[in-house]
């Protein structure tokens, strides 16, 4: 799990494009909306597609987004769970 | 509508170019050199200008632009939002780019093509209209006005003033930001390289006129003029009026559209202290610079800038900026000089003469304010 949280990290800073931060300044645990990165609904859109083009996983209930792209950790738990 | 009697003042300057910062004081002393085929803006410190939380989604023209136009507005002395309470905004942005955000436009092809047209991201899509660099600096003004952006080739930059000169002489506006950018990517460097448009080997840019090879220097820049119908103590010259036109059928064509543009402001060549022509190097299209010189008493002085920015759509937007810096100073750098004109280095009028290409030409016309 760690692992993919390292990885997840690195994937969301360049496909956010995110050129302030490093891997080591975001908590897996924070919050990736709102408060902590403070992303909005183009960023969800970009994460979204990471999800589908890196790890073959389609959100098919946008619902669920909410709680997916809580945090990198949520997002990587997800992976781990719905991997193909 | 009488051009002559609606003065349109150039009351603020912002440039971001392969050049450093260019101010009226020490203009152009210590001019970049480069060793190569195309000349590129150094960022010019962006994050100064563009909040952190919007600049990671811009692409470098989108930079570019928005830098220039608050250098622009900065030096216009315009109490912006949301830096300033009780704002003043333009009352419009006009804007001229001839390939607009080329960078967003190619990566969102390119990902298309590389992912059989699936997983298509909507930043480079959204950012990659011709249009999103004047919505940039509405947004970040949060200046609901008039918003328009002309692309017309290599009269893309002319076609946004001359809309801005209009809209003020008709009243409509007070005043207006109007600015013309474009960017070099390698993607369109190379296909226009193969169209033959650069020259084939590095070259030094302030030798760009010794240099015998076919084409010229890539470039790329934006630059920004605040217009407005006052004067003050800090203007820097007034816009006369612009013309553009298509492919001149003959050398007396360009002659005669020449002095038919003058006499619409009471002048004649000779009344012209300096010309600043857009020599590119390239010996297929120079022939019009050296026709246009024929027109104009021998004692007339001339210069150039494309050894100082390259070639690009708008490059002439760079030209307008420069030759109100000129005036403002009232000295041409030497860097800029075609011929050692001392007598002519406080013009009172400045005719600028570009053309991309061979095919959109222009004459921009600035006088003292």
């Amino acid at each position: 799990m760690e692992e993919l949280i390292e990885k997840l990290k690195k994937e969301v800073i360049e496909q956010l494009n995110l050129e302030d931060l490093s891997p080591d300044d975001i908590n897996p645990d924070s919050p990736l909306f709102g408060e902590g990165l403070g992303l909005d609904s183009i960023d969800a859109l970009e994460l979204i597609v990471l999800l589908e083009k890196n790890y073959g996983i389609k959100i098919e209930d946008p619902k669920d987004g909410k709680k997916i792209f809580f945090s990198i950790r949520s997002m990587a738990e997800y992976i781990t769970e719905n991997k193909k | 509508m009488n051009e002559k009697h609606t003065p349109v003042y150039i009351n603020g300057i912002g440039i971001v170019s392969p050049q450093k910062p260019l101010r009226a004081e020490g203009l152009l002393t210590e001019p970049v050199s480069y060793h190569a085929s195309q000349l590129r803006c150094p960022d010019p410190g962006y994050k100064e200008y563009i909040p952190a939380e919007l600049i990671r989604r811009m692409g470098r023209i989108i930079r570019m632009g928005v830098t220039a136009s608050k250098i622009c507005l900065k030096d216009a002395m315009i109490r912006y939002s949301p830096e300033h309470e009780n704002p003043i905004n333009p009352q419009a942005i006009i804007t001229g780019t001839g390939l607009g955000c080329i960078e967003d436009t190619e990566k969102f092809l390119t990902s298309m093509i590389k992912n059989n047209e699936e997983f298509l991201t909507p930043t480079s899509f959204i950012q990659s209209t011709h249009n999103t660099v004047a919505g940039q600096i509405a947004l970040l003004l949060k200046c609901h006005s008039y918003n328009f952006t002309y692309v017309q080739r290599g009269n893309s930059f002319e076609s946004a003033l001359i809309d801005a000169i209009t809209q003020m002489k008709t009243g409509e506006f007070g005043n207006v930001l109007v600015g013309g950018f474009d960017e070099l990517t390698q993607h369109s460097f190379a296909i226009m390289n193969r169209m033959g448009f650069w020259k084939r080997k590095p070259i030094d840019n302030l030798q760009l006129l010794n240099d015998h090879q076919r084409g010229t220097v890539a470039g790329e820049g934006a630059a920004f003029m605040f217009l407005e119908k006052q004067k003050h103590s800090g203007s820097y010259a007034c816009l006369r009026g612009v013309e553009i036109f298509h492919k001149p059928a003959s050398n007396n064509d360009l002659r005669h559209r020449l002095n038919k543009f003058l006499a619409r402001h009471d002048l004649t060549e000779k009344e012209i202290g300096f010309t600043l022509l857009g020599f590119s190097g390239d010996t297929a299209t120079d022939h019009f610079y050296h026709e246009l010189i024929k027109s104009f008493p021998e004692n007339s002085g001339f210069g150039y800038f494309k050894h100082l920015c390259g070639e690009y759509h708008t490059a002439s937007s760079f030209a307008s900026g420069l030759a109100a810096l000129i005036m403002k100073s009232q000295s041409i750098p030497e860097i800029v000089r075609l011929q050692s004109a001392e007598k002519n280095s406080a013009p009172e009028y400045i005719l600028i003469y570009n053309h991309f290409r061979g095919a959109n030409h222009s004459f921009t016309l600035l006088s003292r304010p």
